[in-house]
């Protein structure tokens, strides 16, 4: 290992990497350099003067650059003049460094006696009273009293609101600039800045709406000081009066690591709530980020909306009954045809639950017709055989290696698989972005193939034939040189999504792309650590619903079944039509997505909710389940990561967890007792899929000491962040990784696409839905109903910025304002904030005029 | 002996390029293109011994030796960001002599490959800044900047920017970052910009002073420069002498004049009143009493009387001068001008302005005083960039050969204490 | 042997002495036997001359005792409905005097002086329900010249929570 460094800090050898700088480097061995500005995940910038130390550096000759000894024989030493930033300067070979001299010690004391005199020292009511580095290092090397006079103290606003959900505490902030270069360095966000000079500088927001960014909420875990708060929490608490429990976000596939902290309230007659949401620190996962969707879209877990009590349906109303009455009434229901039975899941459900669906359907009611009521991305059979390796970590990609995105908007889709991807590409890996339109992801890539609507299947084709063979055509064009780039990777990491792709599209994607990773370059990239495909799925657990066979075609552990059931598509079809005769939907609102006009020729709908959705109003019987903050239960990210969560609140009325509710059907169909617990269910998981096999709660629960430590006692170093004391999760080894995969047969897709101007459904972070809506401090984030079309459509249609236009989603007339931004590419329009629809399809925007709009 | 730098007052119209060609120049320009190699060029400058006249007296040939050979983008960057107070002979050079600038910085690109030449104005100087860009558009039709210069291969092109009223920006990170649209705010060496400066490029930075000698050193040779001034701070040096003297303005000598010699060249004294004190580099340099006058004025000169030349701005007070008022005044400058990027700096200046302006007062106590100097003392060498230990030379100064004008300041409020006590309880 | 009998006697002396003594009984609740200053009996809440709340809901008082008796829900004031000077006010604060062991910690811990413990001792309840004392119960009366709270305000004039810190000398 050359490029390992060796150096002394206070007496103790330690051996770090080149480039590692001597606070970090001190951190190793536990040598704790008080810091505010520095951050490990930032680049350093020297500026707070806390980590001032002693540097000695060897001497050597000058004429022969030998090194110099004392009489004794220990190495000459030149400390140079005065103290050095520990936190800028990098390690050298034989570097003595002093962190505990006189000096160094007082220069502690005068810098900390600095920050106070213009601090305001209002801990009693600030949010990061109790863990705020600020307070932590005065205790630690502060003088206990001021020499300044509390009169010559500065007065700055306190209530500054830097956006929606960030406020800025002018009087607080030290001016560490951890914030701005958070959203500069890591996330490509740079909407706030410094503003003026000296002690005037102050941060201010450039972007409007203020602070825009869906980043914003990770600044106030490492602002070092109470300066910036979130709305959501803002006097929420104090931070020694929460509890924190462990959880995985509820939101993306990335499946971040997080921490509810909970309190009693008053306020909830005395309910423990959410206060609010942290990131975990997962270093394969999430790192120490979240996003703010993560952070602030809790709220629905403890909404007043949320369904009590059973429902049954009695005289055309809805009206209360028991468990048993309501479990009795639906066991009987369903014990019918098992081909005039079908049953609907939602992605969103643990795999406890989406275990239990399948085996009520499968061995209890005997039927195949289950299927996730949202077919909007395939490709889970492929990922099982060729998805990303375990022990991959997306942080060791970098030169030599390359990602490939397609079809998907990471930025809006999962946030932070965007940031990982971002930086890989910044570390030097070569991003290639394949969009029928402009996404974020462009900026940082080495190719963006941009194909027109309908055209991603044959760009990719191009793609994966391109690769196969070392091409010298005189034709270079983007496609050719992103196939070399691609060819030539040591690593191949694959994401991909459905925009703009319909069902079947998406299967023969993922088919394409298993077979790019399974081309022979010397070495296959199938089945080697960090390479392989992530599926980027709409929800948190469709990895898992996959894996559990909640699939018309497949049993759990991918095992094909010998008949195939409906799909949801087909369900659909006989629920018009009347081909069903009952309905289970659990954790989907079909009807509110726009995939269900109604309940068709139904004799019975039983709908296990959250909510009374639009669903469950017509439903016969609504069951009221629990949300994943009310019990235990695990999520599988698109990594296929499975990873553990913990109740963190009380159950809300007499709410039952999904799995249980199933289970207790399935007795009474004869499926015998049901599990007392959820991690019991898993290890019945952990029994019939193979590939959870050796997994049981014990071991989702593990784990090991990350680099950089945050969240402990030295809350100035890392962040708020919690430590990760819960479990790191444990990600599944694919078919390749143990055996030879077969190439796999892409079937000819018949798209049926009408020609004329495209549109587009388009992912938006903040879409409105159930869960977003039930989150105050989002409303002003929330997307509004938008189609953007480039300036030749708009002219053609003769629409223009903020014209109001009806279009038409599954059927159903939606009212969407138009924005006409070059961005969007000719011919497609993109739609967003409305429900999801698959595919493209023809753009027929009816322009609204005002009259129309003001009756409406 | 004639004037080298400031020949503009020798020679009329030598800002006109035809008369500044007629007088030799873009001679050395020449010399240098045809017949000398960048190396050459590098070798000579170090060998005259030139020193930076900004204030920092780095060697002006071993900086521009440090920039790394070989392809990519580099830099020269001209600081004219004169914000030193009393400090105004950039701003002559750049209205008067603005062809000597150019030709320096032209010799300067050529010997560390650079095609590009900034110059950075102060934002207030725009009479000096007209000048030169007109004498930079003649440059530019003459031949000497632009495509091919003089038939050779060597390109380079010279922009002029406008810095926003800030003196940090004279330090030549924040130089360099509002240079790029950035806040003017120093950072952290390493890197150091002869590695990664403007655009994260190799570059020289360096005053226009320094420029304007170098065409004079290639001409005539850096034998003929090292004759000049003394052994180890050879060259000639604009002084500007400001405050209480007869003729204020700028004095070229060679370096090695005594202080004295200095004062008595701007006509003594003014109105005949006793000398007190001066500061020798603006504000940023420790005050000297008459017990240094007759310090030569060289790099080395004042360090056994515990200051600097600097760039050689020369305040000089009289008798009547409050020395509180005066440090007070130099630190309001300094607070004023901080960038707020470092903590020290930052608060410990907007602290000492507090202590100091209760101290001139007359609200004071004698631990006012002992908070004053132990706050300086905090700052000293612990600040991101230099501005730190100028701010608090002035002050540290003032105490120290002033002490009893400080101990009248709070003893003439006998009941200093006390009013204190009513002023924090007022606010 | 002799000393401790001695000591007996001295002792009987005393008790002899109290027995032709007429006997003390304070007629409560109509007779109130004064307390002493110093005496530490139910809390109160206090204000400011304005009549705004001392309290500022920073839960201190709640962390420092050792009965856990104190919960404190905060908020924030603005300037047209304020509750106290600064940013935060308590929402909810509320004592169960059954846990309460009188200690005066809190009072110790309270950066403004808001919760004091005066010399009401007459705590009695008829179920743990009505043991715990709200905020409405704990609060002082508005003072003579005050405004009662919520009171609305002119912007800028109560920005500090804890309103003035001495120098410390």
């Amino acid at each position: 290992m050359s490029d390992l460094i060796t150096l002394t800090i206070d007496g103790v050898e330690v051996s770090v990497a080149k480039g590692t700088r001597i606070a970090d480097a001190a951190k190793r061995i536990g040598n704790d350099i008080p810091v505010f500005c520095h951050h490990p995940k930032l680049e350093p910038v020297g500026m707070c003067r806390m980590c001032l130390v002693e540097v000695g550096l060897p001497v050597r000759d000058r004429a022969t650059g030998a090194l110099l000894t004392n009489a004794d024989g220990s190495p000459q030493l030149n400390f140079g003049r005065g103290l050095q930033t520990a936190c800028t300067i990098q390690v050298s070979e034989g570097m003595v460094v002093r962190t505990a001299t006189e000096p160094v010690l007082e220069a502690r004391k005068s810098v900390i006696e600095f920050l106070l005199t213009s601090h305001p020292l209002d801990c009693p009511i600030c949010d990061k009273g109790g863990e705020c580095p600020l307070q932590n290092l005065t205790m630690a090397h502060g003088v206990g009293q001021s020499r300044m006079h509390f009169g010559d103290k500065l007065k700055l606003d306190k209530h500054v609101p830097l956006g929606d959900l960030i406020y800025l505490d002018r009087e607080r902030c030290i001016q560490c600039a951890r914030c701005i270069r958070f959203q500069e360095e890591v996330v490509d966000d740079p909407v706030i800045r410094f503003h003026n000079r000296g002690r005037s500088l102050e941060i201010v927001t450039l972007s409007d709406p203020g602070f825009d960014s869906v980043w914003s909420g990770n600044t106030t875990d490492i602002c070092p000081v109470g300066a910036l708060t979130t709305a959501d929490f803002r006097f929420g608490a104090r931070p020694w009066e929460l509890t924190p429990v462990a959880s995985i976000c509820p939101h993306c596939p990335v499946g971040c690591n997080t921490t509810m902290s909970t309190r009693r309230e008053a306020m909830a007659n005395g309910r423990t709530v959410i206060k609010r949401i942290m990131p975990r620190q997962n270093e394969a996962v999430n790192e120490i980020w979240i996003c703010d969707k993560g952070r602030f879209v809790h709220h629905f877990a403890d909404h007043a909306n949320r369904l009590t009590q059973p429902l049954i349906r009695q005289n055309g109303k809805l009206v209360e009954t028991s468990w048993g009455e309501a479990l009795d009434f639906v066991a009987g229901k369903l014990q019918i045809d098992a081909h005039m039975v079908a049953g609907l899941a939602g992605a969103r459900l643990s795999n406890e639950d989406l275990f239990a669906f399948q085996r009520l359907f499968r061995d209890g009611l005997k039927s195949q017709n289950i299927d996730l009521a949202k077919r909007r991305l395939a490709g889970g059979d492929v990922a099982a055989q060729v998805g990303l390796s375990s022990g991959s970590n997306l942080k060791d990609l970098g030169k030599g290696d390359a990602i490939l995105v397609v079809a998907s908007d990471l930025h809006d889709e999962a946030p932070v698989w965007w940031l990982r991807v971002k930086q890989a590409a910044e570390r030097g890996a070569t991003l290639v972005v394949a969009n029928a339109r402009a996404t974020r992801l462009d900026a940082f890539a080495a190719f963006s193939l941009h194909y027109e609507a309908g055209q991603a299947l044959a760009t990719v084709n191009q793609l994966v034939s391109m690769a196969k063979v070392e091409t010298d055509t005189a034709v270079t064009n983007d496609i050719v040189s992103a196939a070399e780039a691609l060819f030539k990777a040591e690593n191949l990491v694959i994401f991909y999504g459905s925009e703009g792709l319909a069902y079947d599209e998406t299967d023969a994607l993922a088919k394409l792309l298993g077979n790019l990773l399974l081309i022979e370059n010397g070495h296959k990239h199938a089945g080697r650590v960090n390479n392989g495909l992530v599926p980027v799925w709409p929800h948190n657990n469709t990895q898992g619903a996959w894996d559990m066979g909640v699939h018309p075609a497949y049993a759990p552990g991918y095992k094909p079944v010998k008949e195939a059931g409906l799909d949801a598509t087909a369900v659909y079809a006989a629920v018009a039509n009347g081909d069903l005769k009952a309905l289970y939907i659990a954790g989907a609102d079909p009807v509110g997505d726009g995939l269900m006009p109604d309940r068709g020729k139904l004799d019975f709908l039983v709908v296990q909710e959250l909510f009374l959705t639009d669903t469950a109003v017509l439903a016969d019987v609504v069951l009221p389940a629990q949300s994943w903050a009310e019990r235990e239960g695990t999520f599988t990210t698109g990594e296929r990561r499975v990873q553990r969560y913990y109740p963190a609140i009380p159950v809300v009325g007499q709410s039952r967890p999904d799995w249980q509710i199933l289970a207790q059907i399935g007795e009474r169909v004869g499926l015998g007792k049901p599990a007392f617990a959820a991690s019991l269910t898993f290890k019945d998981v952990a029994r019939i899929v193979p590939q959870y096999k050796g997994m049981d709660y014990r071991t989702l629960a593990q784990v090991e000491k990350q680099w950089p430590d945050v969240g402990g006692e030295d809350l100035y170093y890392g962040g708020n962040a919690y430590e990760n004391r819960s479990g790191l999760g444990q990600q599944w080894p694919v078919t390749a990784e143990k055996s030879a995969v077969a190439h796999f047969d892409v079937p000819t897709v018949k798209t049926g696409r009408k020609d004329g101007l495209q549109m587009m459904w388009t992912a938006v972070l903040y879409a409105p839905g159930t869960l977003v809506d039930c989150s105050d401090v989002i409303a002003p984030r929330k997307a509004q109903p938008v189609a953007a079309l480039h300036g030749t459509d708009a002219a053609r249609l003769a629409v223009a910025d903020g014209d109001w236009v009806e279009v038409m989603v599954n059927g159903t007339a939606v009212q969407v304002t138009v924005r006409v931004d070059d961005r969007a590419p000719v011919g497609l329009v993109l739609v967003a904030g409305v429900p999801w629809w698959p595919g493209t399809a023809v753009a027929d925007l009816k322009k609204i005029v005002a009259a129309a709009l003001a009756v409406n | 002996m004639a004037n080298l730098l400031l020949r503009h007052r020798d020679i009329p119209d030598l800002h006109k390029i035809d008369v500044y060609r007629k007088h030799g120049g873009y001679e050395a320009l020449h010399k240098a293109i045809t017949e000398m190699t960048p190396q050459g060029v590098i070798d000579v400058v170090r060998s005259s011994g030139l020193r930076g006249r900004g204030g920092a007296g780095f060697p002006t040939g071993v900086k521009w030796s440090f920039i790394p050979k070989g392809p990519g983008e580099k830099y020269v960057v001209i600081n004219t960001d004169e914000s030193e107070t009393g400090t105004f002979k950039d701003r002559e050079l750049s209205e008067k002599n603005p062809h000597q600038v150019i030709e320096g910085a032209i010799i300067a690109a050529y010997s560390i490959g650079a095609k590009t030449i900034y110059n950075y104005f102060r934002g207030e100087f725009m009479d000096a800044g007209y000048a030169m860009e007109e004498a930079i558009r003649e440059a530019y039709a003459a031949g000497f900047l632009g495509k091919n210069i003089l038939g050779s291969d060597f390109s380079c092109d010279f922009y002029c920017h406008y810095g926003a009223g800030a003196y940090i920006c004279g330090e030549e990170t924040a130089l360099i970052n509002s240079l790029q649209g950035e806040l003017g705010q120093p950072w952290s060496k390493p890197p150091f910009p002869a590695v990664e400066g403007l655009y994260r490029r190799p570059t020289v930075v360096n005053n226009t002073e320094t420029l304007a000698n170098v065409p004079l050193i290639l001409v005539n040779g850096a034998d003929w420069y090292m004759s000049l001034g003394t052994d180890k701070s050879p060259g000639v040096k604009i002084v500007c002498m400001s405050g209480h003297v007869e003729k204020p303005g700028n004095y070229e000598v060679e370096l090695g004049v005594t202080y004295r010699e200095l004062l008595a060249m701007a006509g003594g004294m003014r109105d005949g009143k006793k000398f007190k004190a001066l500061l020798p580099s603006g504000g940023s340099g420790p005050v000297i009493t008459e017990k240094a006058l007759d310090a030569p004025l060289t790099y080395e000169g004042l360090t056994p009387h515990g200051s600097v030349m600097g760039s050689a701005s020369v305040i000089v007070m009289d008798e009547t001068t409050d020395m509180v008022w005066a440090a007070l005044k130099m630190l309001h400058f300094f607070k004023h001008e901080s960038c707020g990027k470092c903590t020290p700096c930052r608060e410990g200046t907007f602290w000492m302005e507090k202590l100091l302006h209760r101290i001139y007062e007359g609200h004071g106590t004698p631990q006012d005083v002992q908070t004053l100097e132990s706050v300086a003392n905090q700052i000293g060498g612990r600040t991101l960039c230099a501005l730190g230990d100028f701010a608090i030379n002035p002050v540290l100064s003032t105490i120290k050969h002033f002490p009893e004008e400080y101990r009248a300041k709070v003893q003439g409020s006998a009941n200093g204490q006390v009013k204190a006590a009513a002023r924090t309880a007022v606010a | 042997m002799f000393g401790m009998i001695a000591e007996l006697a001295k002792g009987m002396g005393i008790t002899l002495k109290h027995f032709f003594q007429p006997p003390v009984t304070t007629q409560y609740p109509e007779v109130k036997r004064p307390v002493r200053n110093r005496f530490k009996g139910r809390h109160e809440l206090k204000r400011y001359d304005n009549g705004l709340e001392r309290c500022i809901g920073c839960s201190l008082c709640a962390a420092a005792c050792p009965a856990d008796a104190i919960f404190v829900e905060a908020a924030e004031n603005t300037d047209d409905e304020r509750y106290s000077p600064g940013e935060r006010f308590a929402r909810v604060y509320e004592i169960n005097m059954l846990r309460c062991i009188f200690c005066g910690y809190c009072e110790d811990a309270c950066p403004t002086q808001a919760i004091v413990l005066e010399h009401n001792y007459e705590l009695s309840f008829y179920d743990r329900q009505s043991a715990i004392y709200t905020k409405d119960m704990l609060i002082v009366d508005v003072p003579v010249n005050g405004r009662p709270t919520p009171q609305v305000v002119e912007p800028g004039v109560f920005t500090k929570a804890i309103p003035m810190m001495e120098n410390p000398e």
